[in-house]
């Protein structure tokens, strides 16, 4: 069973002359320890997709299903909940929150209410394991932005989800720092992993390379994606046993 | 948001102004439209042409009027009567009172002009009837106002007629009233003395001055002017306190804003005139609507108040101040919107595009090296160190908050102060319960009466300082312990003991500079002087403290005629019924009234003033609490957007507000307590002070209350905030800067 599908999925943003449908019709099933990569032009739909998918928006038309749950039928505080157990998302701009330091960060899911018990653990062996013991006394404008990517990805991994959503995570890095990240999202074991990208270095490490166009997801051969997806899973699963 | 915020505070700006200026400046306001005479002369009737002949070889004199004043006469409307009223037959001439409605009689018979405050209280109208006894009913033509006396029920009813009226086509032979009018005012001491001088043969003889009338008007309504006008001043500090950081708010959350217009080369006055402008934008609105409200919610029960002062309504004198009120409401956010935008202009854009904040430098000496603990806590401590990330600010909005709370109990302290005095006879220090219209030698009988505990003749003279003219005093007389009936707390020296002691109270005291050992030399009404020691100095409200404690032998010795006028007080032992004991002394015994007997109206009209100024105050602290709290949401929407995109549902994002609020009301909570009970209580005690000791600091209960009330607005600011938060989507706020 995948860990996220989604089916047929269509969103309009904007009023007025400004509306326009965004996506139209996206069909996408994700496994557990796949990474996908999808990628498009600027202004193409890459975050409002992930937005979808992770439940921060609701789409207009299709349906999610998330670690065997619908998402389109929960209420706000239901698909909260569902962000807090399932869901770690990557920002761009990473998102840290100014007033607390890395550790603290990186703690703030697992001390949310209705968190799971084991977050302070992992957050430890994720700082140890992301090798940002050094750093994470520090607040985060005292990072550079590798640094502070890294323990953003901790923040996403603390409260152990299935599925891990990246925006752009390269995006405001280095070549250098950016691989580091990149290799980090690759070897996130069991876990099914978007990354949404318009850098075909981020797209070189994915099981999967989509492309978002005219509100389509289309595989790399051009094909529509659903069916590249069955294709590559028994490699995936090959490989992750 | 901001603009309700104006509002509110114009409100108080214009509430304080409206009362301040009302009162602060009603007296020379009045003095000007009634024409106030410098020296008002009474004395015992005399020959008209002797009393003019003897005005007329005064020194300095502009003009002058004699008119006969009759005291004690009845007035009698459909539901009201009076037995005490004062008629004055006026002859032509200055008048020394300003017509405020219809006209001033004629000549004609058959007309009254009534005063004000008298007409408000019987609900007279123009045109109606008044009884006068002795001259039956005359036709009510116009209304007048007249500073030299506060009017009724504070003083005695008074109207005026017409001498024409009276006398027919001839002059009032007779006079007991000289209105006069001084080419220099400054004169007026060598005038008294001539005035004295020449006096000889006329009979009881009294001044009052213009500077007297003063005193007088003190008397009556100085404790309350002085509470009000201090009250305004608190709340219009606080008001511009909340308007100058509300605007200095908005433009903290425009500084990446002005960051970006000025990398690309927007000049500095510019940016600071549209942010200027913006804030006139909302604050012109909103200044009319708050400065409306504020005007609505106090003008009434002013003007009932200045009614009772026998002082005009200020009406369009109050425009200016009005206007001015409405441009400080918008010039103080326009500056403070203007200031900081200058500021931050005049700094690096790339500073600013970083979100650099307006205080200075707060990120760069943020801690650095090892990270405060870990919060065990969560998220309210969070919440809390959201609010804490701004000091600066935070500390501006917990002192205004703090200031706002000690200004809410100053207020609860003040009303249970002024109800106590106003229901139990006690807070005056007086202990007997009852009064009997029965002469002294009744009073063993009456100490026979069951449940009596003690019954003594009362005495009670009106009297003048012998040296400064216009002192009015209340004497009051028991023979023995007056402790036993009337115990107002000695504030210092002792208890008088012997016929050559007096007690006098703090306002007299002050008045007159007294102190234990002094002496007190008083003249009373009747003429005879009275010259005692004083053994100590009391504290009580009574006659605005101008009260004198003598011992029954001076004062019958001076003149054995207040024997006449004195009552029977009456003790009653404890648990004893007033009823019952009432009822055994027959129709001549009255409940002995609470401290403010003849202030009473004062003391509810006050307490009006009082309750509408602490409405718009208590509005002030829930809107700055719910202000403050949605401020520091906003700075860190992205927080708690991201936050909410990690799983945090409405319950972890009201538990992150309430650890914003506790940290901002919990220092403003503590801040106002301290304030109130160390310096505004006190502050405010002492101004009372030449009249009575008021306990001002807040009690256990009013601070039970104010905390109550506090962690409820917080609530309401949480549950608002919360709500606001909720609509909006999670990622518009990610996208926020
Ligand atoms: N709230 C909104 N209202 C109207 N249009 C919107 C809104 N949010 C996004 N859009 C539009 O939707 C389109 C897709 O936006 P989205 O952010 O998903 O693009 P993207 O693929 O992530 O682009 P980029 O690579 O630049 O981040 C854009 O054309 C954008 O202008
Ligand atoms: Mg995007």
């Amino acid at each position: 069973m995948p860990v996220l599908e989604a089916r047929g999925i269509a969103k309009t943003l904007g009023a007025g002359r400004a509306q326009r449908r965004i996506l139209d019709g996206v069909d996408l099933e994700v496994q557990a320890g796949e990474v996908v990569a999808v990628l498009g032009r600027s202004g193409s739909g890459k975050s409002t997709l992930l937005h979808l998918l992770g439940g921060l928006d609701s789409p207009d038309a299709g349906r999610i299903v998330l670690a065997g749950q619908e998402l389109t039928a929960q209420t706000p505080r239901a698909l909260a909940k569902m962000r807090l157990r399932h869901v770690g998302f990557v920002f761009q701009s990473f998102h840290l929150i100014e007033e607390l330091s890395g550790e603290e960060n990186v703690l703030l899911p697992a001390r949310l209410p209705g968190a799971g018990r084991d977050g302070e653990r992992r957050a430890r062996r994720l700082i140890s394991e992301l090798g940002l013991s050094e750093i994470a006394g520090r607040r985060p404008h005292e990072l550079s932005g590798g640094e502070q990517q890294r323990l953003a990805i901790a923040r996403a991994l603390v409260n152990d989800p299935e599925l891990v959503l990246a925006d752009e995570p390269t995006g405001n890095l280095d070549r250098e720092n950016g691989a580091t990240v990149l290799a980090l999202l690759r070897n996130l074991r069991r876990r099914a992993v978007v990354i949404v990208t318009h850098e075909p270095e981020a797209a070189a490490i994915a099981d999967r390379v989509l492309h978002l166009q005219d509100g389509r997801l289309l595989a790399d051969d051009g094909r529509l994606s659903a069916e590249g997806a069955r294709l590559r899973t028994a490699r995936v699963l090959r490989e992750s046993a | 948001m901001t603009g309700l915020g104006i509002a509110l505070a114009a409100a108080m700006l214009v509430a304080a102004l409206v009362v301040s200026d009302s009162l602060g400046l009603g007296f020379d306001r009045a003095a000007h439209a009634a024409h106030l005479p410098d020296v008002i002369v009474r004395f015992d009737l005399q020959d008209t042409a002797r009393v003019r002949e003897r005005i007329a070889a005064l020194p300095d004199v502009a003009a002058y009027t004699v008119r006969q004043e009759v005291t004690g006469a009845g007035f009698e409307t459909a539901g009201n009567f009076a037995d005490n009223g004062a008629v004055e037959i006026v002859g032509r001439g200055r008048r020394g009172y300003a017509i405020v409605g219809g006209r001033d009689v004629s000549g004609r018979p058959g007309e009254v002009v009534v005063e004000r405050g008298l007409a408000a209280a019987w609900g007279l109208k123009l045109g109606g009837t008044l009884d006068i006894d002795g001259l039956g009913d005359e036709r009510i033509v116009g209304f007048s106002e007249s500073p030299d006396n506060v009017s009724y029920p504070l003083a005695v009813p008074r109207v005026y007629v017409s001498e024409a009226a009276v006398y027919g086509a001839g002059r009032a032979p007779r006079v007991n009233l000289a209105d006069i009018w001084l080419r220099d005012p400054r004169n007026l001491d060598e005038v008294l003395v001539q005035a004295r001088s020449t006096s000889y043969g006329l009979r009881g003889v009294r001044f009052v001055t213009r500077s007297g009338v003063r005193v007088l008007l003190d008397q009556a309504a100085g404790i309350v002017i002085d509470l009000l006008v201090a009250l305004s001043l608190i709340a219009l500090a606080t008001a511009a306190a909340m308007l100058a950081a509300s605007a200095r708010a908005e433009v903290q959350r425009r500084l990446r804003g002005i960051g970006v217009r000025r990398a690309v080369g927007a000049s500095r006055g510019y940016l600071v005139s549209v942010q200027a402008l913006e804030a006139a934008f909302v604050a012109a609105p909103a200044a009319t609507i708050g400065a409306l409200g504020g005007l609505l919610a106090t003008y009434g029960p002013t003007t009932r108040l200045l009614v009772l002062l026998n002082e005009p309504a200020p009406g369009s004198a109050l425009a200016p101040a009005l206007a001015g009120a409405w441009l400080g409401a918008v010039a103080i956010p326009v500056l403070a919107a203007a200031w900081p935008a200058w500021r931050a202009a005049g700094r690096p854009p790339v500073a600013l595009l970083r979100g650099a904040e307006l205080s200075g430098g707060a990120r760069g000496r943020a801690r650095s090296g090892r990270g405060p603990a870990i919060p065990r806590a969560g998220l309210t401590v969070l919440g809390a160190r959201l609010a804490g990330a701004h000091r600066v600010r935070l500390v501006a909005t917990a002192a205004t908050l703090g200031f706002s709370t000690a200004f809410v109990l100053l207020m609860l302290a003040l009303a249970s102060a002024l109800s106590s005095l106003e229901t139990d006879p006690g807070a005056l220090g007086r202990r007997y319960q009852l009064t009997a219209n029965l002469p002294a030698s009744a009073a063993a009988h009456v100490r026979s009466i069951a449940g009596v505990q003690a019954a003594a003749p009362r005495y009670e003279a009106g009297a003048v300082d012998s040296f400064s003219l216009g002192e009015t005093i209340d004497v009051i007389a028991y023979p023995g312990d007056h402790t036993i009936f009337e115990a107002p707390p000695l504030v210092s020296g002792a208890r008088l003991h012997g016929a050559h002691e007096a007690e006098v109270g703090l306002g007299l005291a002050q008045a007159l500079g007294l102190t234990p050992g002094s002496t007190l030399a008083i003249e009373l009404a009747s003429g005879p002087e009275l010259r005692l020691r004083v053994a100590g100095v009391v504290s009580s409200l009574d006659h605005d403290g101008r009260i004198a404690y003598v011992p029954a032998q001076a004062m019958l010795a001076a003149d054995p005629g207040t024997a006449d006028g004195a009552q029977l007080a009456v003790r009653l032992k404890p648990g004893a019924s007033a009823s019952a004991v009432s009822a055994a002394l027959g129709p001549s015994a009255t409940p002995a009234t609470g401290a403010v007997g003849r202030g009473v109206p004062l003391v509810a009209v006050l307490r009006s003033i009082l309750r509408a100024v602490a409405i718009v105050d208590g509005l002030v602290c829930l809107y700055a609490l719910i202000q403050a709290c949605a401020l520091i949401v906003q700075e860190r929407r992205r927080t708690v957007s991201v936050l909410r995109a990690f799983g945090a549902g409405p319950s972890a994002v009201r538990r992150l507000l309430s650890g914003a609020v506790i940290a901002l009301v919990a220092p403003a909570a503590l801040l106002g307590i301290l304030l109130e009970r160390a310096l505004l209580g006190p502050a405010l005690a002492h101004l009372a002070a030449s009249y009575v000791t008021l306990s001002l600091g807040a009690s256990g209960t009013e601070i039970a209350v104010v905390l109550a009330g506090l962690v409820l607005a917080g609530a309401v600011a949480v549950a608002w905030v919360a709500r606001q938060i909720a609509r909006e989507s999670v990622i518009a706020g990610l996208g926020a800067s």
